[in-house]
């Protein structure tokens, strides 16, 4: 989602240029560049802003999207599916809750033909110890040490913590022969990668550049598109109209602008994580579960999501469970999938266990003051915006005043994390890992008193069985033990509302199948459509090329 | 016409009569202005220290919101964060007395968006851009658009007049980025005649060489065009309606009436002295080249220091935003003094 977000920002004209499209009826066509060959891909990842900088360093937050393509991790995990894809290892064991082993993968070379091997692993690891700046998973908060033989990497854990290993496996692993010379890797720009992924650097230009395949990948006979092509500015009428295969956008009207531009343009938005309410469940009356059952029962989610996201995402569950990709993981005993229906009746019930009755057009306590709350979102993330006042719209019909804030993100943050807030607005699971899902919502571990900074719960959840499933979690190597667990934390979100789920979040991908075919698809759902992060190598090893007739 | 003097030529002889006394004075006024200029610049100096300061929410809080819209973000990636960022250390007054010596070396560190790029890098990449852009148009719709409110006035009731006037009028109302949009729609994406974004070609790189100019300069045609149509109006405007009350003035009629060419009337008596106001505003607008032109840039994609500094504010960006503002404020405040002074070499009155 932070890839649209900045798209948006960015191309906040086009946004306004799209309406005029869809004021004026001009129907927009796609128009490909026609000196870029069939062979290639026209790929809307990367976004200068608005030129490149030439920084190729995985670890940096300001590295060129590409790095993903050049730098492989040892297990790409997919948050649309929770699915783990054994990568540059063949897979892990936990002999127990504290060891992880990973078998890593044999005849894999690096771009410059040095053969990978388990001391590029062990360097790798060992080199975001020692320049912390450069760890920003946080993975040696739960190294304890590391050891290799020949095919072989062995973590050893400060603690016993299961759910870790898919963390540390998703490091990106980068060559002991190039890096070892590296003086200060959290400010190097990397300007020449080096790495096992399927794509090298080609040309590289400030407004654009290019990728080249790597012929000695591993698996290289999977890789149908010989180049890449990433320009800075990919606006979104630039994707529409100039021939993209493959973007990350969230375009309004897709059916008419996208699909509509090219006789070969298909897309896939799957929910890419929940969209929330977090109540401040250190203030009255948020704390009090008959209210917040109350505003829940209020909701009508559909029209929320509707709002928000233009009708393209459902509305969540309140499983914190990614549906339908994430069936699997269901509790199948929770009603309805999780899915809470409005119904005023039972709201205003629930508000009257609580103490409250509507009077007139107003919901009043027994001293008959007003509930009324402030919810509180980001300046600029309008499609929230749209979310926040349809909310406001349906708790006023249920007599609550509600009053919306928004801050700069930068203060919306802040806000967040010291909890300031009676209501606000905010992205939670969708990490494909089930138990980061929960723990990040529910971690008695993150509690801050109000005022301090907390990292994760935001909400200031205080609930001692749900942290003892947590902590159960952490140590549970059966798989059936894991799945038991799930659904008791599932039962806990639907039932005890830590946050109230409104939507899914969207991942925007849009492609064209004029020159390559296989895209992940609501029918074929084998990997998120994102662009960014490592995903796309399941996406680019799986693609064909269309024969050209 | 050698017989006759006329007003203005007067003035100018009794400058060079009184020359003497008139420079100790003019010296002075120049004086009086160099102190201003300082003392304005500290104040701008600090204030520019202090306002990014009093935005809630610290730089790292923008980096994890980014973030944070892709999922949970752990406690170690705010450390490493911060670690990356290299936060400010020490009490405001410290940052303060550091901030100035940065200032006096123009030594800016390094950005927090675009780390680890440093400030000095960005705004070189991008300044040049913004300059040649919105230096040239300004200037350009300047010298237009006083010509042509001369003409308006000169010609005034004829359709020499109601055809710029009644146009500038109508293009100025249209809102800076309504008309880029306008404009990058139509003839960028609907006609397809002009690029759509960026400075110049994705696969060109900068260089001193006619193709790249050629290159550069067909990208900037749009946004050169939104600046021009939005601006042309108000130079129009303004020129014409100095130079009316100027053409009723008594030392116009007296030099029509000894039958000088109308052009000469026009523009040596006339205009010299309707454009005093005009420059003002030419100045200020020469000033604001350097922070005008966030939206256009915006709308454009243009490497441009307005877009630099769009990215600067929404990231809180303390360093890369303190050097922008300081070149903003610097400008205004030079092209503010240029134009003080050429006031007073054009007008003595100014000077007393």
């Amino acid at each position: 989602m932070m890839q649209t977000r900045r798209r948006l920002f960015t191309a906040a004209g086009a946004v306004v240029a799209a309406v005029t499209l869809a004021a004026c009826s001009i129907q927009i066509q796609s128009a490909p560049d026609p000196s870029i060959p069939r062979d290639t891909m026209l790929v809307a990842a990367d976004n200068g802003s608005p030129m490149f900088e030439r920084n190729f360093n995985p670890y940096l937050a300001n590295k060129r999207v590409a790095s993903f393509y050049v730098y492989e991790p040892l297990v790409i995990l997919d948050n649309v599916t929770g699915e783990e894809f054994p990568w540059l290892a063949t897979g892990y064991e936990l002999p127990d809750p504290s060891t992880i082993v990973f078998t890593i993968r044999d005849g894999v070379t690096w771009q410059d033909g040095e053969p990978f091997t388990t001391d590029d692993v062990v360097f790798t690891l060992e080199l975001l110890r020692d320049n912390p700046e450069t760890d920003t998973q946080g993975i040696w908060e739960y190294i304890e040490s590391i050891e290799s033989d020949d095919t072989t990497v062995t973590v050893k854990l400060q603690n016993p913590d299961v759910p870790a290993a898919s963390l540390i496996a998703t490091t990106l692993i980068v060559p002991e022969h190039i890096w070892k010379d590296v003086e200060d890797p959290g400010s190097f720009r990397n300007p020449d990668p080096v790495g096992t992924g399927p794509y090298q650097l080609g040309n590289f230009a400030p407004q654009q550049y290019t990728m080249d395949k790597y012929d000695g990948y591993w698996q290289a006979d999977k890789v149908a598109a010989e180049h890449l092509i990433l320009p800075a500015n990919n606006t979104q009428l630039d994707v529409a109209t100039k021939g993209y295969d493959w973007a990350y956008s969230f375009i309004s009207d897709v059916d008419n602008v996208w699909v509509g531009a090219g006789n070969d343009n298909t897309y896939w938005f799957p929910p890419g994580g929940t969209i929330a309410l977090f109540p401040n469940l250190t203030k009255e009356p948020f704390n009090n579960l008959d209210v917040r059952q109350g505003l829940s029962l209020a909701l009508d989610r559909g029209a929320v999501g509707d709002a928000a996201a233009e009708g393209y995402m459902d509305e969540a569950g309140q499983t914190n469970i990614l549906l339908p990709y994430q069936q699997d993981d269901l509790d199948p005993s929770i009603p309805n999938s999780g899915l809470i229906a409005q119904d005023t009746d039972a709201a205003l019930a629930a508000f009257e266990r609580a103490g409250y009755t509507l009077q007139g057009d107003r919901l009043v306590n027994a001293a008959g003051e007003q509930l009324s709350l402030t919810i509180t979102t980001a300046n600029g993330y309008t499609d929230w915006l749209r979310g926040v006042q349809e909310v406001q719209r349906q708790w006023g019909a249920v007599g609550i005043d509600v009053s919306v804030d928004t801050p700069q993100p930068a203060a919306y943050q802040l806000t967040l994390r010291n909890g300031e807030y009676d209501f606000a607005m905010g992205g939670t699971g969708g990490t494909g890992s089930l138990f980061r899902d929960f723990n990040s919502l529910m971690s008695t571990d993150f509690l801050k008193p109000v005022g301090e900074e907390a990292t994760n719960n935001f909400e200031r959840y205080d609930n001692p069985d749900a942290q003892a499933l947590l902590d159960q979690y952490k140590v549970a190597l059966d798989d059936d033990e894991r799945t038991q667990i799930g659904y008791q934390l599932q039962q806990i979100m639907y039932n005890d509302l830590p946050v109230i789920s409104l939507y899914y979040g969207g991942s925007w991908g849009l492609m064209s199948n004029a020159k390559f075919t296989g895209w992940p698809s609501a029918e074929d759902p084998y990997a998120s459509p994102k662009t960014y992060e490592s995903t796309p190598l399941i996406v680019l090893t799986s693609l064909e090329a269309v024969a050209d007739d | 016409m050698t017989s006759v003097t006329v007003a203005p030529r007067g003035a100018e002889a009794k400058t060079t009569d009184a020359g003497s006394r008139r420079r100790g004075n003019a010296a002075g006024y120049v004086l009086r202005k160099i102190g201003l200029f300082v003392l304005t610049l500290w104040a701008a100096v600090t204030i520019n220290f202090i306002l990014p300061r009093l935005m809630p929410g610290s730089p790292a809080d923008a980096a994890l919101a980014r973030l944070a819209q892709n999922g949970p973000v752990s406690e170690a990636t705010k450390a490493a964060i911060e670690v990356q960022l290299g936060l400010p250390s020490g009490n405001l007054f410290e940052q303060y007395i550091a901030y100035l010596g940065q200032v006096v070396r123009l030594d800016f560190g390094v950005s927090y968006t675009f780390y680890p790029q440093t400030v000095a890098e960005l705004v070189s990449t991008a300044l040049p851009y913004t300059l040649v852009l919105v230096g040239v148009v300004t200037i350009v719709a300047f010298i237009i658009g006083t010509l042509l409110g001369v003409l308006a006035a000169w010609k005034r009731g004829t359709w020499l007049d109601t055809l710029p006037t009644l146009g500038g009028a109508f293009a100025s109302a249209f809102p800076y980025f309504w008309t880029a949009l306008l404009l990058l729609f139509f003839a960028g994406y609907v006609w397809r005649l002009f690029p759509t974004s960026g400075a110049y070609g994705p696969t060109a790189t900068p260089s001193f060489t006619w193709d790249f100019f050629v290159d550069a300069l067909y990208h900037s045609i749009l946004p050169a065009l939104t600046i021009l149509i939005t601006s042309l109006g108000g130079w129009i405007l303004g020129m014409r309606n100095t130079m009316i009350p100027t053409l009723g003035d008594d030392y116009v009629t007296f030099a029509e009436a000894n039958g000088l060419k109308p052009r000469v009337v026009a523009l040596r008596y006339a205009a010299r002295n309707a454009i005093l106001p005009n420059l003002t505003s030419f100045g200020l607008a020469l000033g604001g080249v350097v922070g005008g032109s966030i939206l256009v840039e915006q709308v454009f994609g243009y490497p441009g220091v307005g877009y630099l500094l769009f990215n600067a504010v929404t990231n809180q960006d303390y360093p890369l935003m303190q050097a922008l503002f300081l070149m903003i404020t610097l400008s205004v405040l030079v092209a503010n003094f240029i134009v003080d002074i050429l006031y007073g070499v054009l007008d003595p009155r100014t000077r007393r």
